[in-house]
Protein backbone atom coordinates (compact mmCIF):
# COMPACT_ATOMS: atom_id res chain seq x y z
CA UNK A 1 0.00 0.00 0.00
CA UNK A 2 2.75 2.46 0.97
CA UNK A 3 4.98 1.75 -2.03
CA UNK A 4 1.96 2.33 -4.24
CA UNK A 5 1.25 5.65 -2.59
CA UNK A 6 4.90 6.63 -2.94
CA UNK A 7 4.85 5.84 -6.66
CA UNK A 8 1.63 7.79 -7.21
CA UNK A 9 2.66 10.76 -5.13
CA UNK A 10 4.45 12.77 -7.88
CA UNK A 11 1.34 12.61 -10.08
CA UNK A 12 -0.89 13.39 -7.12
CA UNK A 13 0.93 16.38 -5.68
CA UNK A 14 0.45 18.60 -8.72
CA UNK A 15 -0.56 22.24 -8.58
CA UNK A 16 -4.03 21.66 -10.00
CA UNK A 17 -4.82 18.73 -7.73
CA UNK A 18 -3.83 20.80 -4.72
CA UNK A 19 -5.88 23.74 -5.97
CA UNK A 20 -8.84 21.40 -6.46
CA UNK A 21 -8.49 20.05 -2.93
CA UNK A 22 -8.10 23.54 -1.46
CA UNK A 23 -11.26 24.72 -3.24
CA UNK A 24 -13.12 21.63 -2.07
CA UNK A 25 -11.99 22.28 1.51
CA UNK A 26 -13.21 25.86 1.09
CA UNK A 27 -16.62 24.58 -0.02
CA UNK A 28 -16.82 22.25 2.98
CA UNK A 29 -15.99 25.13 5.33
CA UNK A 30 -18.35 27.54 3.58
CA UNK A 31 -21.18 25.02 3.73
CA UNK A 32 -20.79 24.39 7.46
CA UNK A 33 -20.04 28.04 8.38
CA UNK A 34 -22.99 29.31 6.35
CA UNK A 35 -25.23 26.70 7.93
CA UNK A 36 -24.11 27.56 11.45
CA UNK A 37 -24.27 31.36 11.02
CA UNK A 38 -27.69 31.42 9.34
CA UNK A 39 -28.78 28.53 11.53
CA UNK A 40 -27.94 30.37 14.72
CA UNK A 41 -30.03 33.37 13.62
CA UNK A 42 -32.98 31.15 12.81
CA UNK A 43 -32.26 29.10 15.93
CA UNK A 44 -32.32 32.25 18.09
CA UNK A 45 -35.68 33.18 16.60
CA UNK A 46 -37.00 29.68 17.34
CA UNK A 47 -35.63 29.69 20.89
CA UNK A 48 -37.07 33.15 21.65
CA UNK A 49 -40.43 32.07 20.21
CA UNK A 50 -40.46 29.14 22.60
CA UNK A 51 -39.81 31.36 25.63
CA UNK A 52 -42.93 33.44 24.99
CA UNK A 53 -45.92 32.90 27.26
CA UNK A 54 -48.84 34.63 25.54
CA UNK A 55 -51.81 32.47 24.63
CA UNK A 56 -52.12 34.02 21.18
CA UNK A 57 -48.60 32.88 20.34
CA UNK A 58 -49.31 29.25 21.23
CA UNK A 59 -49.54 28.11 17.57
CA UNK A 60 -46.18 29.75 16.86
CA UNK A 61 -44.65 27.95 19.84
CA UNK A 62 -46.02 24.65 18.62
CA UNK A 63 -44.63 25.38 15.18
CA UNK A 64 -41.16 26.18 16.59
CA UNK A 65 -41.26 23.04 18.75
CA UNK A 66 -42.32 20.85 15.82
CA UNK A 67 -39.63 22.33 13.59
CA UNK A 68 -36.85 21.61 16.09
CA UNK A 69 -38.10 18.12 16.88
CA UNK A 70 -38.46 17.12 13.23
CA UNK A 71 -35.15 18.44 11.97
CA UNK A 72 -33.30 16.89 14.90
CA UNK A 73 -34.91 13.51 14.22
CA UNK A 74 -34.51 13.16 10.46
CA UNK A 75 -31.09 12.05 9.18
CA UNK A 76 -28.98 14.62 7.35
CA UNK A 77 -29.06 12.50 4.19
CA UNK A 78 -32.87 12.26 4.13
CA UNK A 79 -33.30 16.00 4.75
CA UNK A 80 -30.81 16.63 1.97
CA UNK A 81 -32.71 14.39 -0.48
CA UNK A 82 -35.99 16.01 0.49
CA UNK A 83 -34.56 19.51 0.01
CA UNK A 84 -33.07 18.40 -3.29
CA UNK A 85 -36.37 17.12 -4.67
CA UNK A 86 -38.43 20.00 -3.29
CA UNK A 87 -36.07 22.43 -5.02
CA UNK A 88 -36.49 20.36 -8.19
CA UNK A 89 -40.24 20.86 -7.90
CA UNK A 90 -40.17 24.64 -7.62
CA UNK A 91 -36.78 26.06 -8.56
CA UNK A 92 -35.19 23.41 -10.73
CA UNK A 93 -32.16 25.52 -11.69
CA UNK A 94 -30.95 26.20 -8.14
CA UNK A 95 -27.29 25.35 -7.72
CA UNK A 96 -26.49 22.26 -5.67
CA UNK A 97 -24.47 24.34 -3.23
CA UNK A 98 -27.54 26.41 -2.39
CA UNK A 99 -29.63 23.28 -1.87
CA UNK A 100 -27.00 21.91 0.49
CA UNK A 101 -26.61 25.27 2.27
CA UNK A 102 -30.38 25.50 2.85
CA UNK A 103 -30.30 21.97 4.29
CA UNK A 104 -27.40 22.72 6.62
CA UNK A 105 -29.14 25.93 7.73
CA UNK A 106 -32.36 24.10 8.58
CA UNK A 107 -30.60 21.34 10.51
CA UNK A 108 -28.20 23.70 12.29
CA UNK A 109 -31.15 25.92 13.26
CA UNK A 110 -32.90 22.98 14.90
CA UNK A 111 -29.85 21.86 16.90
CA UNK A 112 -28.66 25.38 17.76
CA UNK A 113 -32.10 26.48 18.90
CA UNK A 114 -31.94 23.78 21.58
CA UNK A 115 -28.47 24.99 22.65
CA UNK A 116 -29.64 28.62 22.67
CA UNK A 117 -32.80 27.73 24.57
CA UNK A 118 -30.65 26.04 27.21
CA UNK A 119 -28.64 29.26 27.47
CA UNK A 120 -31.74 31.46 27.74
CA UNK A 121 -33.17 29.20 30.43
CA UNK A 122 -29.92 29.39 32.37
CA UNK A 123 -30.53 33.07 33.12
CA UNK A 124 -32.26 33.35 36.47
CA UNK A 125 -36.04 34.01 36.30
CA UNK A 126 -35.53 37.04 38.59
CA UNK A 127 -33.67 38.74 35.77
CA UNK A 128 -36.55 38.19 33.35
CA UNK A 129 -39.02 39.45 35.95
CA UNK A 130 -36.91 42.50 36.77
CA UNK A 131 -36.75 43.37 33.09
CA UNK A 132 -40.51 42.88 32.77
CA UNK A 133 -41.07 45.10 35.81
CA UNK A 134 -39.01 47.82 34.12
CA UNK A 135 -41.31 47.52 31.13
CA UNK A 136 -38.72 46.00 28.78
CA UNK A 137 -40.28 44.39 25.75
CA UNK A 138 -39.42 40.74 25.05
CA UNK A 139 -36.82 41.66 22.45
CA UNK A 140 -35.28 44.32 24.72
CA UNK A 141 -35.11 41.79 27.54
CA UNK A 142 -33.37 39.28 25.29
CA UNK A 143 -31.01 41.84 23.80
CA UNK A 144 -30.04 43.83 26.91
CA UNK A 145 -30.55 41.45 29.81
CA UNK A 146 -30.52 37.81 28.78
CA UNK A 147 -28.03 37.48 25.91
CA UNK A 148 -25.20 39.40 27.65
CA UNK A 149 -25.35 36.73 30.36
CA UNK A 150 -26.31 33.70 28.29
CA UNK A 151 -23.71 33.89 25.54
CA UNK A 152 -21.04 32.37 27.78
CA UNK A 153 -23.26 29.31 28.22
CA UNK A 154 -24.25 29.18 24.56
CA UNK A 155 -20.93 29.71 22.81
CA UNK A 156 -18.94 26.57 23.84
CA UNK A 157 -21.57 23.97 22.86
CA UNK A 158 -22.48 25.97 19.75
CA UNK A 159 -18.86 25.94 18.68
CA UNK A 160 -18.66 22.23 19.44
CA UNK A 161 -21.69 21.73 17.22
CA UNK A 162 -19.96 23.67 14.43
CA UNK A 163 -16.92 21.37 14.62
CA UNK A 164 -19.16 18.27 14.50
CA UNK A 165 -21.16 19.78 11.70
CA UNK A 166 -18.11 20.21 9.44
CA UNK A 167 -17.88 16.43 9.34
CA UNK A 168 -21.61 15.97 8.76
CA UNK A 169 -21.43 18.04 5.58
CA UNK A 170 -19.50 15.14 4.01
CA UNK A 171 -22.95 13.83 3.10
CA UNK A 172 -23.50 16.78 0.75
CA UNK A 173 -21.28 14.83 -1.66
CA UNK A 174 -24.27 12.53 -2.18
CA UNK A 175 -26.22 15.14 -4.15
CA UNK A 176 -23.09 16.20 -6.03
CA UNK A 177 -21.77 19.26 -4.19
CA UNK A 178 -18.04 19.38 -4.90
CA UNK A 179 -16.79 19.47 -1.31
CA UNK A 180 -13.97 17.46 0.23
CA UNK A 181 -15.57 14.03 0.19
CA UNK A 182 -16.70 14.50 -3.40
CA UNK A 183 -13.17 15.63 -4.28
CA UNK A 184 -11.89 12.36 -2.83
CA UNK A 185 -14.26 10.40 -5.07
CA UNK A 186 -13.19 12.46 -8.09
CA UNK A 187 -9.49 11.81 -7.41
CA UNK A 188 -10.24 8.12 -6.91
CA UNK A 189 -12.10 8.05 -10.23
CA UNK A 190 -9.15 9.77 -11.90
CA UNK A 191 -7.17 6.64 -11.13
CA UNK A 192 -5.41 7.37 -7.89
CA UNK A 193 -5.57 4.49 -5.44
CA UNK A 194 -8.35 4.80 -2.85
CA UNK A 195 -5.75 4.68 -0.07
CA UNK A 196 -4.15 7.86 -1.41
CA UNK A 197 -7.35 9.69 -2.42
CA UNK A 198 -9.40 8.97 0.70
CA UNK A 199 -6.32 9.06 2.94
CA UNK A 200 -5.61 12.61 1.76
CA UNK A 201 -9.24 13.59 2.37
CA UNK A 202 -9.17 12.13 5.88
CA UNK A 203 -6.00 14.08 6.65
CA UNK A 204 -7.46 17.35 5.35
CA UNK A 205 -10.61 16.89 7.45
CA UNK A 206 -8.39 16.19 10.43
CA UNK A 207 -6.31 19.32 9.78
CA UNK A 208 -9.49 21.41 9.69
CA UNK A 209 -11.29 19.77 12.57
CA UNK A 210 -8.54 19.16 15.13
CA UNK A 211 -7.35 22.80 15.58
CA UNK A 212 -10.98 23.97 15.75
CA UNK A 213 -11.77 21.30 18.35
CA UNK A 214 -8.79 22.43 20.44
CA UNK A 215 -9.91 26.04 20.06
CA UNK A 216 -13.37 25.01 21.23
CA UNK A 217 -11.95 23.25 24.28
CA UNK A 218 -9.84 26.30 25.15
CA UNK A 219 -12.88 28.55 24.70
CA UNK A 220 -14.91 26.34 26.99
CA UNK A 221 -12.24 26.27 29.69
CA UNK A 222 -11.84 30.03 29.52
CA UNK A 223 -15.53 30.90 29.59
CA UNK A 224 -16.25 28.33 32.28
CA UNK A 225 -13.51 29.69 34.53
CA UNK A 226 -14.54 33.32 34.03
CA UNK A 227 -18.08 32.35 34.88
CA UNK A 228 -16.82 30.66 37.99
CA UNK A 229 -14.97 33.75 39.22
CA UNK A 230 -17.99 35.97 38.81
CA UNK A 231 -20.43 33.95 40.81
CA UNK B 1 -45.18 24.12 -10.07
CA UNK B 2 -47.48 21.68 -11.78
CA UNK B 3 -46.33 18.86 -9.51
CA UNK B 4 -49.17 17.08 -7.74
CA UNK B 5 -48.35 15.05 -4.66
CA UNK B 6 -49.59 11.49 -5.01
CA UNK B 7 -49.01 9.49 -1.88
CA UNK B 8 -51.30 6.73 -3.15
CA UNK B 9 -48.55 5.38 -5.36
CA UNK B 10 -46.10 5.12 -2.49
CA UNK B 11 -48.20 3.61 0.32
CA UNK B 12 -48.10 0.07 -1.16
CA UNK B 13 -44.33 0.16 -0.61
CA UNK B 14 -44.67 0.99 3.09
CA UNK B 15 -43.87 -2.60 4.21
CA UNK B 16 -40.58 -2.38 2.30
CA UNK B 17 -39.69 0.84 4.04
CA UNK B 18 -40.58 -0.65 7.41
CA UNK B 19 -38.40 -3.67 6.68
CA UNK B 20 -35.63 -1.22 5.93
CA UNK B 21 -36.32 0.49 9.24
CA UNK B 22 -35.80 -2.83 11.02
CA UNK B 23 -32.39 -3.16 9.40
CA UNK B 24 -31.58 0.43 10.44
CA UNK B 25 -32.39 -0.44 14.05
CA UNK B 26 -30.31 -3.60 13.77
CA UNK B 27 -27.27 -1.69 12.50
CA UNK B 28 -27.68 0.99 15.16
CA UNK B 29 -28.00 -1.56 17.98
CA UNK B 30 -25.05 -3.69 16.81
CA UNK B 31 -22.75 -0.73 16.16
CA UNK B 32 -23.74 0.89 19.45
CA UNK B 33 -23.11 -2.30 21.43
CA UNK B 34 -19.74 -2.81 19.75
CA UNK B 35 -18.90 0.83 20.28
CA UNK B 36 -19.89 0.56 23.93
CA UNK B 37 -17.50 -2.38 24.42
CA UNK B 38 -14.65 -0.53 22.70
CA UNK B 39 -15.52 2.68 24.51
CA UNK B 40 -15.62 1.05 27.94
CA UNK B 41 -12.30 -0.71 27.35
CA UNK B 42 -10.65 2.45 26.02
CA UNK B 43 -12.05 4.64 28.78
CA UNK B 44 -10.74 2.13 31.37
CA UNK B 45 -7.33 2.17 29.65
CA UNK B 46 -7.35 5.98 29.63
CA UNK B 47 -8.08 6.07 33.36
CA UNK B 48 -5.91 3.19 34.62
CA UNK B 49 -3.70 1.96 31.76
CA UNK B 50 0.05 2.29 31.18
CA UNK B 51 1.25 5.45 29.48
CA UNK B 52 1.83 3.95 26.01
CA UNK B 53 -1.71 2.51 25.98
CA UNK B 54 -3.15 5.88 27.00
CA UNK B 55 -1.29 7.46 24.08
CA UNK B 56 -2.53 4.79 21.66
CA UNK B 57 -6.14 5.26 22.76
CA UNK B 58 -5.64 9.02 22.47
CA UNK B 59 -4.53 8.69 18.85
CA UNK B 60 -7.48 6.41 18.03
CA UNK B 61 -10.04 8.70 19.63
CA UNK B 62 -8.57 11.94 18.23
CA UNK B 63 -8.41 10.53 14.72
CA UNK B 64 -11.93 9.08 14.62
CA UNK B 65 -13.57 12.06 16.32
CA UNK B 66 -11.98 14.56 13.94
CA UNK B 67 -12.81 12.91 10.61
CA UNK B 68 -16.22 12.24 9.03
CA UNK B 69 -17.76 8.83 9.56
CA UNK B 70 -18.69 8.70 5.86
CA UNK B 71 -15.06 9.03 4.74
CA UNK B 72 -13.95 6.50 7.37
CA UNK B 73 -16.35 3.97 5.88
CA UNK B 74 -15.20 4.88 2.35
CA UNK B 75 -11.68 4.16 3.50
CA UNK B 76 -12.60 0.75 4.98
CA UNK B 77 -14.71 -0.18 1.99
CA UNK B 78 -12.31 0.82 -0.79
CA UNK B 79 -8.85 0.56 0.76
CA UNK B 80 -8.96 -2.68 2.75
CA UNK B 81 -9.55 -4.79 -0.41
CA UNK B 82 -6.05 -3.69 -1.52
CA UNK B 83 -4.69 -5.51 1.51
CA UNK B 84 -6.77 -8.56 0.72
CA UNK B 85 -9.55 -7.86 3.21
CA UNK B 86 -12.86 -7.90 1.38
CA UNK B 87 -15.75 -6.49 3.38
CA UNK B 88 -19.35 -6.64 2.22
CA UNK B 89 -20.97 -3.21 2.24
CA UNK B 90 -23.00 -4.18 5.31
CA UNK B 91 -19.90 -5.29 7.20
CA UNK B 92 -17.91 -2.22 6.15
CA UNK B 93 -20.66 0.08 7.38
CA UNK B 94 -21.01 -1.87 10.61
CA UNK B 95 -17.26 -1.87 11.23
CA UNK B 96 -16.95 1.84 10.40
CA UNK B 97 -19.86 2.83 12.61
CA UNK B 98 -18.59 0.63 15.45
CA UNK B 99 -15.09 2.14 15.35
CA UNK B 100 -16.53 5.64 15.12
CA UNK B 101 -18.93 5.00 18.00
CA UNK B 102 -16.09 3.50 20.04
CA UNK B 103 -14.17 6.77 19.81
CA UNK B 104 -17.10 8.98 20.79
CA UNK B 105 -18.21 6.64 23.57
CA UNK B 106 -14.68 6.58 24.98
CA UNK B 107 -14.88 10.35 25.39
CA UNK B 108 -18.34 10.23 26.91
CA UNK B 109 -17.53 7.43 29.34
CA UNK B 110 -14.25 8.88 30.52
CA UNK B 111 -16.10 12.02 31.55
CA UNK B 112 -18.53 9.75 33.40
CA UNK B 113 -15.77 7.82 35.19
CA UNK B 114 -14.19 11.04 36.34
CA UNK B 115 -17.46 12.23 37.76
CA UNK B 116 -17.47 9.59 40.51
CA UNK B 117 -16.38 11.61 43.51
CA UNK B 118 -13.33 10.81 45.56
CA UNK B 119 -15.21 11.52 48.79
CA UNK B 120 -17.91 8.96 47.95
CA UNK B 121 -15.31 6.25 47.45
CA UNK B 122 -13.56 7.21 50.66
CA UNK B 123 -16.85 7.05 52.53
CA UNK B 124 -17.40 3.55 51.14
CA UNK B 125 -13.90 2.54 52.28
CA UNK B 126 -14.59 3.85 55.77
CA UNK B 127 -17.78 1.82 55.89
CA UNK B 128 -15.70 -1.28 55.15
CA UNK B 129 -16.92 -1.93 51.60
CA UNK B 130 -14.70 -4.28 49.63
CA UNK B 131 -13.42 -3.07 46.27
CA UNK B 132 -16.12 -5.04 44.42
CA UNK B 133 -18.80 -3.73 46.74
CA UNK B 134 -17.55 -0.20 46.15
CA UNK B 135 -17.87 -0.67 42.42
CA UNK B 136 -21.24 -2.39 42.68
CA UNK B 137 -22.94 -0.10 45.21
CA UNK B 138 -21.16 3.24 44.97
CA UNK B 139 -19.36 3.79 41.69
CA UNK B 140 -21.65 2.05 39.17
CA UNK B 141 -24.97 3.55 40.31
CA UNK B 142 -23.43 6.99 40.24
CA UNK B 143 -21.66 6.57 36.91
CA UNK B 144 -24.72 4.96 35.32
CA UNK B 145 -26.90 7.89 36.31
CA UNK B 146 -24.41 10.41 34.92
CA UNK B 147 -23.69 8.42 31.76
CA UNK B 148 -27.16 7.29 30.79
CA UNK B 149 -28.45 10.54 29.23
CA UNK B 150 -25.42 11.21 26.97
CA UNK B 151 -25.22 7.54 25.99
CA UNK B 152 -28.87 7.34 24.99
CA UNK B 153 -28.44 10.63 23.14
CA UNK B 154 -25.57 9.12 21.19
CA UNK B 155 -27.68 6.08 20.39
CA UNK B 156 -30.27 8.36 18.78
CA UNK B 157 -27.52 10.12 16.80
CA UNK B 158 -26.30 6.72 15.64
CA UNK B 159 -29.78 5.63 14.61
CA UNK B 160 -29.91 8.67 12.34
CA UNK B 161 -26.34 7.97 11.21
CA UNK B 162 -27.34 4.55 9.85
CA UNK B 163 -28.83 6.37 6.85
CA UNK B 164 -25.21 6.63 5.69
CA UNK B 165 -25.29 2.91 4.95
CA UNK B 166 -27.47 3.61 1.90
CA UNK B 167 -24.45 5.27 0.25
CA UNK B 168 -22.80 1.84 0.18
CA UNK B 169 -25.88 0.05 -1.07
CA UNK B 170 -27.14 -1.39 2.21
CA UNK B 171 -30.92 -1.58 1.99
CA UNK B 172 -31.85 -0.02 5.31
CA UNK B 173 -34.53 2.64 5.58
CA UNK B 174 -32.83 5.28 3.43
CA UNK B 175 -31.59 2.61 1.02
CA UNK B 176 -35.13 1.29 0.60
CA UNK B 177 -36.35 4.86 0.17
CA UNK B 178 -33.92 5.27 -2.72
CA UNK B 179 -35.16 1.97 -4.18
CA UNK B 180 -38.82 2.94 -3.90
CA UNK B 181 -37.95 6.34 -5.32
CA UNK B 182 -36.40 4.62 -8.34
CA UNK B 183 -39.51 2.45 -8.77
CA UNK B 184 -42.15 5.15 -8.42
CA UNK B 185 -40.37 8.47 -9.19
CA UNK B 186 -42.49 9.94 -6.40
CA UNK B 187 -39.45 11.47 -4.73
CA UNK B 188 -40.95 14.04 -2.38
CA UNK B 189 -43.63 11.60 -1.25
CA UNK B 190 -41.13 8.81 -0.62
CA UNK B 191 -38.74 10.98 1.35
CA UNK B 192 -41.41 12.68 3.45
CA UNK B 193 -42.72 9.25 4.45
CA UNK B 194 -39.15 8.14 5.18
CA UNK B 195 -38.52 11.25 7.26
CA UNK B 196 -41.75 10.52 9.14
CA UNK B 197 -40.64 6.97 9.90
CA UNK B 198 -37.31 8.27 11.25
CA UNK B 199 -39.13 10.78 13.47
CA UNK B 200 -41.44 8.09 14.87
CA UNK B 201 -38.54 5.65 15.27
CA UNK B 202 -36.34 8.06 17.23
CA UNK B 203 -39.27 9.42 19.27
CA UNK B 204 -40.17 5.89 20.37
CA UNK B 205 -36.51 5.11 21.07
CA UNK B 206 -35.96 8.29 23.13
CA UNK B 207 -39.14 7.71 25.11
CA UNK B 208 -38.29 4.08 25.88
CA UNK B 209 -34.72 5.01 26.83
CA UNK B 210 -35.90 7.85 29.08
CA UNK B 211 -38.37 5.54 30.84
CA UNK B 212 -35.74 2.82 31.21
CA UNK B 213 -33.25 5.33 32.58
CA UNK B 214 -35.72 6.66 35.07
CA UNK B 215 -36.61 3.25 36.49
CA UNK B 216 -33.24 1.49 36.24
CA UNK B 217 -30.86 4.28 37.22
CA UNK B 218 -33.18 6.97 38.64
CA UNK B 219 -32.06 9.39 35.97
CA UNK B 220 -33.85 12.66 36.54
CA UNK B 221 -36.04 13.31 33.52
CA UNK B 222 -34.96 16.10 31.28
CA UNK B 223 -37.46 18.61 30.00
CA UNK B 224 -39.09 16.86 27.00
Amino acid sequence: MFSQIASEWPDFATYYNMLFLAQAAGTTLALSALGVVLGSLLGLALAVTRTTRGRLLAPLRTLAFTFTEIFRRVPFLVTLMLAFFVFQMFFADTSLFVVAAVTTTLIAAAFLSEIIRGGLNSVHPNQWEAAAAMNFSLLQTIRHVVLPQAWRIILPPAFGFFVLFIKDTALASQIGVVELTYAGKVLNNKGFSPALAFGAILIIYFLISYPLARLGAALEARLASSRHHRS
Amino acid sequence: MSYVLQYGQVWPYLPRLLEGALLSIQIAVLAFSGGLLIGTACAAVKSFGPRWAVAAVGVYVTFFVNTPQLVQIYFLYFVLPDSGILLSSYNAVLLGMTLNAGAYLTEIQRAGFESSRRSEIEAAEVLGFSRLQQIRYVILPHVARVLFPPLSNHFIIMTLGTSMASVFGVEELTGEALNVNALTFRSVEVFTITAGIYVVLTLVASTLLALFGRYAFRVRTRAA
